[in-house]
């Protein structure tokens, strides 16, 4: 075996490869985390609704996504969604960047359907004597949602959420199989080219790791600023 | 030991020289035991493999090396050898020539003498009609697909800088993604294209296999080297197939229209060992 040397998979050509893939990485992460977090409040707000269709919305969303695996998802987003569209709107997509979007669109609903969950388990958390208390209190429904449960609600909600951000950077790199060029796929680009597995794993296993730390100190941080205040 | 290094080196080279002289002229030796044997793959099918009904050996380099024989005035002998093994099995001797699929490389040329290119295949880009594509060069700046993990995407891009080279986990994925258009082209081994090619039955009238390969990739007998007698009389017998017509009948007995490879044409003659 050849000797382990990171020079090998950082010429101009393979770093650059690398570079762009780690990019693309962080901003698939960041694009499906802004389009997830409406998604799900939005899902969790239903399961929770007093409308049955409601609450039957938001089952069929959470149980429907969540029970299919990730790679599932995206292949499906990427081979069979857009045979379904209309003719214009597939072949606008095939012109952009089809291969990213799909990978946005499948990563949104699997990482929106887990982050629902999180939110309503959060606000169902806050116990309902909260809520009474506020009224008895004189607060309308709205001033009690807004001043005392979603306050209580959100120190509860946000480490989860950051969990599932952390579930998101990683899930990420499972869109190499419908050849989104993120860094997962840049690396298998580079371990071809230049037959060095080792080393570029290990720059790979870092680079996913690094910004993996770096969430996962920022969800420390929160609960040790915001900790959960028991009611 | 660095002092044992060089009287070790000169104690092999001994060796070899004197094992090389034990074998000065190997088409002697084989002239006297009066068979050629040819080291073949025999699972390589149509290049060399096992018919079903005689249980023999069969295929285009079998053929080849029974021409050989021929020329040297010996009878054909093919032995079955694994794919790791051919190049061992020729250097000690236990077969004379290898017949099996072997690609001519620079690397290999360093252990092994190569006859004149047998067979020229290749890596070709498979596209839809409608592109209006009909060379390699005009890919340019356009989406291909391809497998991930082989020396397609290299090689498209080596041959066409500017072209956008999607990667997939297998060759027909990306077969897939051709056909609904999230590409204008498909890159692949050309043998693979074609089986790809022919299992789109009706659909073909929409696709075309470009003529063009991006890469080159020439099989050719393998010889001991410094064996130049045979190696000459190997060429010959080459040549001869080739200047009588009769390389034509054996690519197309095993590779054209009515084989299960479908080439309609060749787009190779042997007549070099230019890699």
């Amino acid at each position: 075996m050849p000797h382990f040397d990171l020079a090998a998979v950082l010429t101009d050509e393979f770093r650059g490869w690398l570079i762009s893939g780690f990019l693309l990485s962080l901003e698939l992460t960041l694009i499906v985390w802004l389009l997830a977090l409406p998604l799900a409040t939005f899902t969790a707000l239903c399961r929770l609704s007093s409308l049955a269709p409601a609450r039957w919305v938001g089952f069929a969303l959470v149980e429907g996504i969540r029970n299919i695996p990730l790679l599932v998802h995206l292949l499906f987003w990427y081979f069979a969604v857009p045979e379904l569209l209309p003719e214009s709107i597939r072949a606008w997509l095939y012109e952009h960047n089809a291969e990213f979007i799909c990978a946005a669109g499948g990563l949104t609903l699997y990482t929106a359907a887990f982050m629902a969950e999180d939110i309503r388990s959060g606000i169902r958390a806050v116990p309902i004597t909260q809520l009474e208390a506020a009224r008895a209190l004189g607060f309308g429904f709205l001033a009690s949602m807004r001043r005392i449960v979603l306050p209580q609600a959100v120190r509860i909600i946000v480490p989860p959420l950051i969990s599932q951000s952390l579930n998101l950077w990683k899930n990420t790199s499972v869109a190499t199989v419908i050849g989104t060029a993120e860094l997962m796929y840049q690396a298998q680009r580079v371990e071809t080219a230049s037959f060095r597995g080792v080393e570029t794993f290990t720059l790979t296993t870092l680079a996913y790791l690094s910004v993996s730390l770096i969430i996962t100190a920022l969800a420390v941080w929160f609960q040790r600023r915001y900790p959960v205040r028991t009611a | 030991m660095k002092a044992i290094a060089p009287v070790t080196l000169a104690a092999v080279l001994t060796g070899l020289l004197s094992m090389h002289a034990a074998v000065a002229d190997q088409l002697a030796d084989i002239r006297k035991k009066g068979e050629l044997v040819c080291g073949v793959l025999g699972t390589d099918e149509p290049m060399s493999f096992i018919d079903a009904r005689t249980r023999t050996l069969i295929g285009y380099e079998v053929d080849l090396c029974e021409a050989v024989a021929k020329k040297i005035g010996v009878s054909a002998k093919p032995r079955q050898l694994a794919v790791a093994a051919r190049i061992p099995e020729l250097q000690q001797g236990r077969v004379d020539i290898l017949a099996a699929t072997l690609t001519h490389t620079k690397e290999r040329e360093a252990v092994v003498d190569f006859s004149l290119n047998t067979f020229v295949t290749g890596q070709r880009v498979m596209v839809r009609k409608d592109s209006g594509i009909t060379k390699v060069a005009q890919l340019a700046g356009k989406k291909v697909v391809t497998v991930k993990g082989g020396t397609q995407e290299p090689n498209m891009r080596k041959a066409v800088p500017t072209v956008e080279v999607v990667t997939f986990e297998t060759a027909p994925q990306a077969f897939v993604a051709l056909q609904q258009r999230k590409a204008i082209g498909f890159v692949n081994d050309e043998v693979s294209l074609l089986d790809a090619f022919g299992k789109l039955g009706p659909a073909q009238k929409d696709y075309v296999v470009l003529t063009e390969s991006i890469s080159v990739e020439a099989i050719a007998l393998g010889l001991r080297k410094n064996e130049p007698a045979l190696k000459t009389l190997v060429n010959d017998a080459l040549r001869e197939l080739e200047t009588s017509g009769q390389a034509e009948q054996l690519f197309f007995k095993w590779f054209g229209p009515s084989s299960r490879l479908k080439y309609q044409t060749r787009n190779f003659k042997i007549d070099s060992d230019r890699i």
